[in-house]
């Protein structure tokens, strides 16, 4: 029996599927004889879902690894830049606001600014002192000029795009460039070995395909590891409420309006509505828990946020999507020689954007564990499904973090978020030692945990958390007190300085459509 | 500010032009475009870099004369001390103007000479005159004229230029670390050079495709212009305090 990994077939050709193969056949030279073949097969009549508009940072260098130029994805895909979230009405409902920046808060690898900012927390927000990022945003500013080469910055930042134009953009690079072969061809079966391996795939048109390791990216049919395993899906709904999605795309009322460089994300009364900044047109959609409000009530919150923009008569025409979601994980995502990347191994509502940034953690894993043979693919499987299932776990309570700081009693919605019930063990510890020590980096569990603490600082700091005065610590309470006024004052020195140089986002991006970024 | 108008011999009849070198004239700056058929000329003193466009990120070669913004090594109170003024500002206070004129029912262009008429420049008693007695061009306009057209030409050029660096990965970008005679430490940064490892490693096909096109000759003269930033280091050095200098 020959087992080595020479062949990998994924199946899917959404956003998903293209990252997985791409970064695949980058890393392993698929386009030379002597590399791994990558095969992606799509069923010709499925359109795929286009969830995902938001990446995070990582983007980035997904892109760059797989030999991808910024210029050419930002003028194909409408992207434009994302540099974290404006959080409106979680905390009171009564025109409160707070930004999740991408940035780190100013001297955060060794001092805790938090300590410092509790003295000033009535005069400035958290993140206006630690970073001159909510600033940059509150004026839709691009985080980097013309002059700043292809991935590089002045802020850190990731994107929003068009996740149509995406996959047909990422398409035709993994097959030009990267030599992954494309077949359009339905799957009928699923053929297993006598170790209850994948062996093949049966299509219609293009008979058997054989394979080592097949990715699962089919979406939310999980036409591999959840219908053909029956790995079962474990749901997260008594959790995160949301379980129904309107979303629809909107105009911008001048040709040239601002592009805003955050993603917005304004809670409602049973839910809360996105709202993300492309080049050419806006997408809005309404979140919502349908145990606590109708499709028409959710419809005409959704109208009535996008009315101030274009008036009532342009916004009744729009037309809307209902989209289910069924927020939760499976149990294992990488079952033998099957891993299941994207949609089919879980979905959760796009709060913090998690879900394309999942499928790059993933697939790069993916390549770079990739296992010589069954019995390396036995152990790596183990450690990737523990890892994945921490990930899963600790945006669950990253999630739920946003709707239990929450001082809302206006409706049963978040009245309900906040009873013990439904909020997991691991986020009640957190939140209760909180109490007495605010967030930093010993709430990591993992070197590379998706949400840093600073992120639960920009969070619950935006929120209003209070910690308790601390009698212990006099020394690095002290110590930082001392450094935290230079921070500051440094932090507002690259405030004004950023404020005063950097472009509008659409200004940059006008330019790099003109003018392109030079790689250097 | 400018204020740019079309030249002609009735408005501008007795108009003077001073040719001095100076920071009032506005001579004080760090550096100034130039282009491949200027380079022969312009690496026999100055360090040649490139630099990119605040304006539209695209590269451009630059000819420098200072090591900080608005600092003009090679000025002094005899003027400019180098045999040889980069076109861009010995043309000042002159730009070339595009017009639009009908010919036989087709919109054509041409170019026109503009001057700038809030340049410090203009005079009516000193300097050169722009035309001569009877309406003729001047020696001097008909010299400036010349040095817009080669201006031009080498704007033009300068794109596929660039492009061609970019294409062959010849650019690359580097941090001049300058530490001066009295221990004061300075960076200079945003400029690129040509990548010499990399050009070195080019093959013959590229090399004499670069040769066909006329960018070969400037490639190695901005090569061979490095030596001069030695030459601006000095050139501070002689500025500084006569007790700071070690």
């Amino acid at each position: 029996m020959n087992n080595t990994v020479k062949r990998i077939i994924v199946v899917g050709g959404g956003s998903a599927g293209w990252l997985t193969a791409g970064l695949l056949a980058a890393e392993h030279l698929s386009a030379d004889q002597t590399g791994i073949e990558v095969i992606l097969i799509e069923s010709p009549d499925v359109t795929p879902i286009g969830v995902g508009e938001g990446t995070w940072p990582s983007m980035r260098s997904t892109l760059h690894a797989m030999g991808i130029s910024e210029t050419d994805f930002i003028r194909e895909c409408e992207a434009s830049f994302k540099q974290g979230t404006l959080f409106s009405n979680w905390t009171t409902g009564e025109f409160d606001r707070y930004y999740h920046p991408f940035s780190l808060p100013q001297g955060y690898q060794d001092t805790n600014l938090a300590f410092a900012w509790q003295d000033v927390r009535d005069k400035v927000s958290f993140a206006d002192a630690v970073s001159p990022q909510s600033q940059v945003c509150a004026r839709g500013l691009a985080p980097k000029q013309i002059t700043t080469p292809e991935f590089a910055f002045n802020l850190n930042y990731g994107y929003h795009l068009d996740a149509g134009k995406f996959a047909g953009f990422l398409q035709r690079h993994c097959v030009e460039k990267l030599g992954v072969r494309h077949i359009r061809d339905h799957v009928v079966e699923v053929n297993e070995d006598s170790h209850g391996y994948i062996s093949s795939l049966s299509t219609e048109a293009n008979g058997p395909l054989a394979g080592d390791l097949f990715i699962d990216c089919t979406g939310f049919s999980s036409l591999l590891l959840g219908r053909h395993y029956g790995v079962p899906f474990i749901s997260q709904r008594h959790v995160l409420f949301n379980d129904s999605a309107l979303a629809v795309q909107v105009p911008y009322p001048e040709a040239d309006s601002p592009i805003a460089s955050c993603t917005l994300s304004t809670a409602q009364t049973a839910g809360w509505i996105w709202d993300i900044g492309l080049p050419s047109r806006r997408g809005v959609g309404h979140v919502y828990s349908s145990d606590h409000c109708s499709d028409e009530h959710a419809e005409a919150q959704l109208r009535a946020y996008i009315e101030p923009a274009l008036g009532r008569e342009t916004t009744e025409k729009l037309v809307l999507r209902k989209i289910a979601i069924n927020p939760g994980y499976r149990e294992r995502f990488w079952h033998r020689n099957c891993v299941a990347i994207g949609l089919s191994a879980g979905f959760l509502e796009p709060l913090e954007a998690s879900a394309l940034v999942l499928v790059e953690l993933s697939a790069k894993m993916v390549s770079d564990q990739l296992p010589a043979n069954r019995e390396a693919m036995a152990v790596v499987a183990g450690r990737f499904n523990r890892k994945f299932k921490h990930h899963w776990e600790r945006i669950i309570d990253f999630l739920k973090l946003h709707y239990i700081l929450t001082q809302r009693r206006d409706s049963a919605y978040w009245r309900d978020n906040c009873s013990a019930a439904s909020i997991p063990e691991s986020l009640q510890e957190l939140t209760s030692i909180w109490r007495y020590q605010g967030p930093w980096h010993y709430d990591a569990t993992l070197a590379d945990e998706m949400f840093p603490p600073a992120s639960l600082q920009y969070v619950a700091y935006g929120m209003g958390l209070k910690t308790e005065p601390q009698q212990s610590h006099a020394r690095s309470r002290a110590r930082t007190r001392a450094q935290a006024g230079k921070l500051f004052q440094e932090n507002a020195a690259r405030t004004r300085q950023l404020l005063s140089m950097l472009p509008t986002n659409r200004e940059l991006i006008s330019k790099i459509k003109r003018h392109g970024l030079a790689t250097i | 500010m400018s204020n740019h108008v079309l030249l002609n011999n009735i408005d501008h009849k007795d108009l003077r032009v001073i040719t001095e070198r100076s920071a009032e004239y506005g001579d004080n700056v760090m550096f100034a475009m130039t282009f491949p058929d200027e380079m022969r000329s312009v690496q026999a003193h100055y360090p040649i870099f490139f630099h990119k466009d605040g304006n539209t990120g695209e590269f451009y070669p630059v000819a420098m004369f200072g090591l900080k913004g608005q600092e003009n090594l090679f000025l002094g109170e005899k003027g400019w001390d180098a045999a040889y003024i980069p076109l861009v500002i010995a043309r000042q206070p002159f730009l070339i103007g595009i017009q639009q004129f009908q010919e036989d029912g087709v919109m054509k262009q041409q170019r026109v000479l503009h001057i700038d008429m809030d340049s410090p420049r203009l005079s009516y008693t000193a300097g050169e005159p722009l035309f001569l007695e009877y309406g003729g061009n001047s020696p001097y306009l008909e010299q400036v004229a010349g040095a817009l057209e080669a201006i031009h030409q080498g704007y033009q050029s300068n794109k596929p230029f660039v492009e061609k660096l970019l294409a062959l990965d010849l650019l690359e970008s580097f941090t001049l670390e300058i530490e001066l005679n009295d221990g004061s430490k300075n960076q200079l940064m945003g400029f690129y050079t040509i990548n010499e490892t990399r050009l070195s490693e080019l093959n013959g096909e590229a090399l004499a495709d670069l040769n066909a096109q006329g960018w070969l000759q400037p490639i190695f003269m901005a090569v061979a212009s490095q030596s001069h930033i030695r030459d601006l280091i000095e050139r501070k050095n002689r500025e500084l305090p006569a007790d700071a200098r070690a």
